[in-house]
């Protein structure tokens, strides 16, 4: 049912809040023919509105601020219950640390770990096309000489994909394998833009390198 | 038995004697296949075989029979078409293997409009282009430098016989006879046998000929003498036998 301050009630994804202009719209609810409805299970919050500013008093005059919206209390469902940690998606934009778990001559595919700054809880899978690893010379981009398989690359997301992928990026230079193993199983430190190197065999391995801050 | 690596056999793990390992003043040690470098100065076989050492190019290697073909860059194999998808060929180089990818472009003379027309089953005798533990091998039909063929592509008629992976080696030498110890093939064109032959790295080898008789001859040939182990001169009795008694 309607509920208008209640913090403990629960709600199912399509029941009535109450009006749009009464409430205002926050996460996991969306507005159809002026209502606010929930789009998950979970409990409901309000966020009390900012208290409106009484008249402010000048020496020699005193103004009434005009009503703004932004006092309508916020509605939000959460699913978690009283925490406001919410499930971080990654956006189109985002810089995203990933590991490469699988390379066809095609595309890269990865297991998209951290986003922005925040660990995600699930793992998101992406893509990185060979035609986007790098800006230049986008036809010759071999992906063995790019990525490994248990590479750690930072990369942009270019589109939110399809179904089962995300699509990313590394086409900038401080975009790229951040984190490599050598084939002898050592950790190596890069030498130039595409070339890694084990610092206890001496072999260099090729990598599309990023940018070190 | 320093000097004598004709005869050293090792077995995976075992150390190598200092002694074995060939200085030379200007070139660096090159390891070869079999061996593996673990710093600073440990050269250990990988697997089990004789070790050979070679002091003028300053190098050691492995040989070795082992069961199962690993594709390697630049190897020359002969692959059976499974199927086609989108612009490529599946090719199987082995039994119960992940297929190696043959794009349909390139052959000879292959544009977008002309492709080659590979069935189900077909052989082809081919390169390895791209062979790491990363990824499926790809192959090619034609040479990347000079764009020709080079004795590259499908193989019509004849048939395809299986041997082990040391004899398919030792074929492919450029000195058979004396550095591999084989010289069947040689023999038999010399009785007077016609046919054509491609020998791939994957343990296939390929016999064409206009008489059914002489394909199976030489299978047959090619098989004893993988089989027993032969060396030249029972290769010559063997030889001279089957064609006796094809006569």
């Amino acid at each position: 049912m309607a509920t208008s301050s209640g913090t403990t009630s629960i709600a199912t994804p399509g029941q009535l809040l109450g009006p749009a202009s009464k409430f205002q719209p926050g996460p996991g609810t969306h507005i159809h023919n002026s209502n606010l409805y929930s789009s998950l299970l979970g409990v409901v919050h309000a966020s009390q509105p900012a208290k409106p500013p009484g008249p402010s008093k000048r020496l020699t005059k005193i103004t009434v601020p005009t009503q703004t919206p932004a006092e309508l209390p916020t509605l939000s469902v959460s699913r978690t219950g009283v925490s406001e940690k919410r499930e971080v998606l990654p956006e189109v934009g985002n810089t995203v640390l990933c590991r490469v778990t699988r390379i066809t001559p095609r595309q890269a595919v990865v297991a998209i770990l951290i986003c922005g700054d925040t660990v995600l809880e699930a793992e998101w899978q992406g893509l990185i096309r060979v035609q986007d690893v790098r800006a230049t010379e986008k036809d010759k981009v071999k992906i063995y000489e790019s990525f490994r398989p248990g590479d750690i690359v930072r990369a942009e997301v270019i589109s939110l994909g399809d179904q089962a992928n995300f699509y990313l990026s590394t086409a900038r230079n401080e975009l790229g394998v951040i984190l490599a193993t050598s084939e002898a199983g050592n950790n190596m430190y890069p030498v130039n833009w595409k070339e890694y190197m084990d610092p206890e065999t001496g072999l260099s391995e090729l990598r599309k390198v990023a940018k070190p801050y | 038995m320093a000097t004598d690596t004709k005869s050293l056999y090792v077995l995976p793990g075992d150390a190598i004697d200092k002694s074995l390992v060939p200085r030379h003043k200007k070139q660096p040690l090159r390891l070869g296949p079999g061996l593996r470098h673990i710093p600073p100065s440990a050269i250990v076989p990988t697997t089990a075989g004789q070790l050979v050492v070679e002091p003028r190019k300053n190098s050691m290697w492995m040989e070795y029979n082992g069961g199962r073909y690993v594709p390697a860059q630049n190897d020359l194999v002969i692959g059976q078409v499974q199927r086609s998808a989108a612009e490529l060929y599946l090719v199987n180089l082995a039994a119960h293997t992940a297929s190696a990818t043959l794009p349909q472009l390139a052959f000879e003379g292959a544009t977008k409009k002309t492709r080659p027309q590979l069935a189900q089953g077909a052989l082809v005798y081919a390169r390895v282009v791209l062979a790491n533990r990363h990824m499926d091998a790809e192959l090619e039909c034609v040479s990347a430098a000079t764009g020709k063929a080079e004795g590259l592509g499908p193989l019509t008629g004849g048939m395809a016989f299986d041997v082990s992976l040391g004899l398919a080696r030792r074929l492919l030498m450029a000195r058979s006879r004396d550095e591999g110890g084989v010289e069947v093939l040689e023999l038999l064109g010399a009785e007077g046998l016609a046919f054509e032959t491609a020998v791939g790295r994957n343990g296939r080898v390929w016999v064409g000929s206009d008489s059914p008789k002489t394909i199976v001859l030489v299978g047959r040939a090619l098989r004893e003498t993988d089989e027993g182990r032969l060396d030249v001169e029972q290769q010559r009795k063997l030889v001279k036998r089957l064609v006796r008694e094809m006569r």
